[in-house]
């Protein structure tokens, strides 16, 4: 009940923080120089062809109108039509969107559970053995992974795997990609994949060694192993499930670092996803898939913390009885 | 072990700024100064670029750029956090109410997003300053005014907190009740407990704005061509990487150094002011 509660209070709450992005994100473009309008008519139109069609598509209204439209469009996962079609069956940005953002999505996916095995793993192996190699070695590993950043590893990764050894693919398979199955494209993913999955996981291992290493310390541990309880068991069931609380908050964060990350890592391996086509849109100045993009991530990012809220409570009891 | 880590890493910031200040001192950033993709050598100590460029002279210069922009962009978010963090957390309930809403919907946003959205919509404008200030700063503002609008709202939040807890302490109360007014109190009384939170801060927040220019130039969206931002030499060097991969190694080592060398300055003097405050707000 507590729980129902506490999910209505943040899906309400989430109303007015969406209210909020969505008019920033068609405030801004109103900024821009230039609309829609002086776009369609092209770099010679006159100002009455610029005047006719700003009358077609409704651009003189006022802006909270506007707005408005947008918003309620928006709602039903209507973004308009890109200003810069590619073909014909590509004008409507919902359209172009669709299969880049599956295939952004499945990416950040595979680097998240990736990055949560790794973080983990190390954490509970620099928690056991704290202060010794295998903790260095961890602790080495999350500085790193958190002050080497995507862009840096990206190009550095193409170096080694793709230029000198030649074990790897450099970039991805633009034109066959799409014919291609999730079993063929693995060998184009794994890089992308892993240097996604690099900052999470030393956010993880980070935090979950300090879990192991409070978890460790605490009394029923020690009364455990005086009961007899055999140690891997003892590290398994007890200790394990104490890292899962700040794992899962690491999992709700992370995401905006995939963003980032998908951005960069689209770019360097040329994936065909949501953050390359952001990227382009950018460029060409082509704001209904700008505001799209936005919107789409910043829901995402709401549901993902709302997820993790959701979740946290259910896994330490602590939690939920605060609440 | 870990002095010794702080200790190189304040040596290596110290002498990150003394050669960005002397960067262009052997040749010139943007022009031409010698042969082509040249490896490494005593002339030409980072080697050349694609147009003959020399690459330690734009890493010591994209050096300037990021230790300029990072220490802008937080002063700015700094002065823009103590203000709204401070009428926040001391001023009355619906202020506080009002602020914290505006902050945490900023929060809502990826930040890097809004960056970028920022940067999609200013970048390439001149902001009527063309010919009055050098060009490198109206390349570089779109970058300052983005981050700067992203930095804010996660200090703010700190701040604020600190201010509420601040607030009740008991050498308030007696400098009230000696008849200080609020604008002393916080002056004389809040703002000094401050400093040393906002200082262990300051360097994690430079290293972020480090990254996210690095990123953003990177997406070819940040610092413009022909400035020689770390970010965009590494996206420059990607097409010469058979050749020439002294290109992206070379901004590639120094940008990570210099992360590094900021967490473990910004950890240290976090240990130094505020043990409480360990493992929140890490980069």
């Amino acid at each position: 009940m507590l729980l129902a509660k506490r999910i209505g209070a943040r899906l309400l709450w989430a109303i007015p923080t969406l209210v909020f992005i969505s008019f920033i994100t068609f405030g801004i473009a109103e900024l821009a120089p230039g609309d829609a309008a002086t776009t369609l008519a092209g770099e010679h139109g006159d100002a009455a062809t610029v005047k006719r069609i700003r009358e077609d598509l409704g651009l003189n209204r006022p802006f909270l109108v506007r707005y408005w439209e947008f918003a309620t469009n928006a709602l039903r996962g209507d973004f308009g039509k890109s200003w810069y079609p590619l073909g014909d069956q590509d004008t409507y940005v919902r359209d172009i969107l669709r299969t880049r953002a599956w295939r952004s999505l499945q990416m950040a996916a595979l680097a998240i559970v990736l990055a949560a095995f790794f973080g983990v793993l190390l954490g509970m192996v620099a928690g056991i053995w704290h202060n010794r190699f295998p903790d260095r070695l961890a602790v080495a590993f999350s500085t790193l992974g958190i002050c080497v950043p995507n862009f840096v590893l990206a190009p550095l990764f193409i170096l080694i795997f793709a230029l000198k050894l030649e074990v790897l693919p450099m970039t991805w398979p633009s034109v066959t990609a799409a014919e291609m199955s999730f079993v063929e494209l693995i060998p184009y993913m794994l890089m992308p994949v892993v240097i996604l999955a690099t900052r999470p996981a030393a956010v993880i291992t980070r935090l979950a060694r300090a879990a192991m290493i409070d978890t460790l310390s605490q009394d029923f541990i020690r009364t455990a192993l005086a009961k007899g309880v055999p140690f891997t068991r003892m590290v398994f069931h007890h200790a394990l499930r104490n890292t899962l609380v700040p794992v899962a908050t690491a999992i709700g964060t992370s995401f905006g670092y995939l963003l980032t990350g998908s951005f960069i890592v689209e770019t360097a391996f040329r994936v065909p996803g949501l953050g390359q086509k952001t990227i382009d849109a950018i460029y060409k100045g082509d704001y209904p898939i700008i505001q799209a993009v936005v919107l789409l991530f910043a829901v995402t990012f709401i549901l993902v913390n709302l997820v993790v809220d959701v979740v946290l409570p259910m896994l330490d009891p602590r939690i939920r009885e605060s609440a | 072990m870990k002095n010794i880590a702080v200790i190189v890493s304040v040596v290596f910031l110290i002498a990150l700024v003394v050669i960005a200040v002397a960067a262009p001192m052997r040749y010139d950033v943007t022009a031409t100064v010698g042969p082509k993709l040249q490896p490494p050598s005593a002339e030409h100590w980072f080697g050349t670029d694609n147009l003959g460029r020399d690459t330690f002279t734009r890493v010591a210069y994209g050096a300037r750029i990021s230790i300029v922009l990072a220490m802008a962009v937080e002063a700015t978010a700094i002065v823009v956090a103590l203000i709204i963090g401070t009428l926040a957390g001391y001023g009355r309930r619906w202020l506080d109410a009002t602020l914290m809403r505006f902050t945490d919907g900023m929060f809502a946003f990826p930040d890097i997003l809004l960056a970028i959205l920022i940067m999609g919509v200013f970048r390439g404008g001149d902001f009527g300053l063309q010919g009055k200030v050098p060009k490198i700063l109206i390349d570089v503002f779109p970058v300052f005014a983005a981050l700067a609008v992203v930095g804010w709202p996660a200090l703010a939040r700190i701040v604020r907190n600190q201010v509420l807890s601040l607030k009740e302490q008991d050498f308030v109360t007696a400098s009230r009740a000696l008849g200080a007014g609020h604008l002393h109190v916080i002056l004389r009384h809040i703002l000094p407990h401050l400093w040393g939170l906002i200082s262990a801060i300051a360097m994690v927040g430079m290293a972020m704005v480090i990254l996210a220019e690095g990123a953003l130039s990177f997406l070819g969206i940040g610092v413009p061509p022909p400035w020689p931002s770390w970010g965009l030499m590494i996206q420059e060097g990607r097409e010469w990487m058979r050749s020439a991969p002294h290109m992206i190694i070379w901004p590639s080592i120094v940008l990570s150094l210099t992360i590094l060398a900021l967490n473990f300055v910004g950890d240290a003097l976090r240990d130094r002011f505020d043990p409480k405050l360990r493992a929140t707000r890490r980069l």
